[in-house]
C-alpha cells in the first residue's frame, strides 16, 4: 500500500454541523459529475452511539488517470462510501474506493474529521472543562485526509495482463509511475470536495440549522453544569451510589 | 438531496432521506436516541433499490467488494501478529 496524498484541512463549523453536511453533500456546484448517491446500508448503535453508513455513488467521468492508465477507458465509475460518525468520540472516519477493478487496484481516500482542539482553533488555552464535555471547541472542525493506493496483487493474482503489470511494478514501482499530474488532479479534488461541502455548510447557516444546533449544544452543557454543581447534582450522585 | 440510480426508486428514497435527515440532526446528533426512527422507510427504499441493482448485475460488484474487505481486515489481523 502506497500512501500517496495526506492533508489537513478545517472547516469554521461546528463538528455536529460538518457531519450532517457531509451527508448533505450532494448535490453541489462542485459535484456535478456525483450523479446518483444511494444509501445500501444504515445501522445505528444506541449502545455505543455510533452510525455505520455505506453508500454507493455514481459519478461521471473516470477514475484518477493513475488508475485509468491499467483499465479501458471509463466513462462512469461507481464509488463505494463507507462512514462511522462516533458520538462518544466525537469523531467521523470516511472511507470512500473504486467499486469496478477494485481487485486490480483501488484508490481508497480516508478522512477523519474531529474538533479542532481550541487553543489551535482560537490561539487561547480552553480552560473550561466542561465545555463539549471534551474541552475541545466546539466550532472548528479538522479534517485529515490521506489517499492510498491499495493492490490485492502479489499473492491472489486475478486478472491477467493489467494484474500482471502492476505486479511486476511493486510498491516503489507504483510510486515511480504515478505522474505530478495525478498528484495535481487529486490534490484538487480534494479541494473540489472540501469547497462543495463548504456551501452546503453556508446553507446550513443561512436557514438556520447550525444556529438551532448550537443552541441545543449550550442547553445541554448548561444542564450538565447545573447538575455538577447543584442540589440536582448531589442528589443525581446519591442515587448513584445508592443502586 | 441526491438522486437514486434507478429513478423508479427516487421517491421512496427522498421519503427516506427527509426522514434521516430529521432524526439525525434532531436525536442522534444529540445523543439521546436509542432507535433508527426511519427503519420502516430504509426497508422500502431498499427493497426497491434491491431489484434495480440485480438488474444492473451491481449486486455481485457488491458482493465482491465485500468479499474483499472481509480479506482486508483478516490480512489486517494477521499482519499484527
Amino acid at each position: 500500500m502506497v500512501k500517496f496524498f495526506d492533508n489537513v484541512f478545517s472547516y469554521e463549523y461546528p463538528f455536529s454541523a460538518v457531519t450532517l453536511a457531509y451527508y448533505l453533500r450532494y448535490p453541489n456546484p462542485y459535484s456535478t459529475h456525483v450523479l446518483s448517491a444511494d444509501t445500501l446500508s444504515r445501522d445505528f448503535d444506541p449502545v455505543n452511539q455510533t452510525l455505520t453508513t455505506t453508500r454507493l455513488l455514481l459519478k461521471r467521468g473516470k477514475l484518477p488517470s493513475s488508475v485509468t492508465r491499467f483499465l479501458p477507458k471509463i466513462k462512469e465509475s461507481y464509488i463505494l462510501e463507507k462512514s462511522v460518525v462516533d458520538l462518544k468520540k466525537m469523531e467521523m472516519r470516511t472511507e470512500t474506493r473504486n467499486l469496478e477493478w477494485e481487485g486490480v487496484l483501488s484508490v481508497v481516500e480516508s478522512q477523519t474529521y474531529t474538533p479542532l482542539p481550541a487553543p489551535i482553533a482560537h490561539g487561547t488555552a480552553n480552560d473550561d472543562p466542561l465545555r463539549n464535555g471534551t474541552g475541545l471547541a466546539d466550532d472548528h472542525t479538522s479534517v485529515r485526509t490521506v489517499v492510498r493506493f491499495e493492490s490485492r496483487l502479489g499473492g491472489v493474482q486475478k486478472a491477467e495482463g493489467i494484474a500482471s503489470r502492476v505486479a511486476s511494478w511493486g510498491t516503489g514501482g507504483v510510486q515511480r509511475g504515478i505522474e505530478a499530474a495525478a498528484y495535481q488532479r487529486m490534490k484538487e479534488n480534494v479541494q473540489r470536495s472540501k469547497e462543495g461541502l463548504k456551501i452546503v455548510l453556508h446553507g446550513l447557516r443561512e436557514k438556520g440549522v447550525i444556529a438551532t444546533m448550537v443552541e441545543r449544544r449550550e442547553r445541554k452543557v448548561k444542564e450538565m453544569r447545573e447538575r455538577a454543581t447543584g442540589w440536582g447534582g448531589i442528589w443525581g450522585r446519591n442515587k448513584v451510589e445508592a443502586e | 438531496m441526491s438522486a437514486s440510480l434507478a429513478p423508479e426508486c427516487s421517491p421512496a428514497k427522498e421519503k427516506y432521506d427527509n426522514c434521516f435527515i430529521k432524526w439525525y440532526s434532531d436525536k442522534f446528533l444529540k445523543g439521546d436516541s436509542t432507535t433508527d426512527d426511519c427503519k420502516p422507510l430504509f426497508d422500502e427504499y431498499r427493497k426497491c433499490l434491491q431489484i434495480a441493482l440485480k438488474e444492473k448485475g451491481l449486486d455481485k460488484m457488491l458482493d465482491e467488494a465485500r468479499r474483499n474487505a472481509e480479506e482486508r481486515e483478516l490480512r489486517k489481523e494477521q499482519g499484527k501478529h
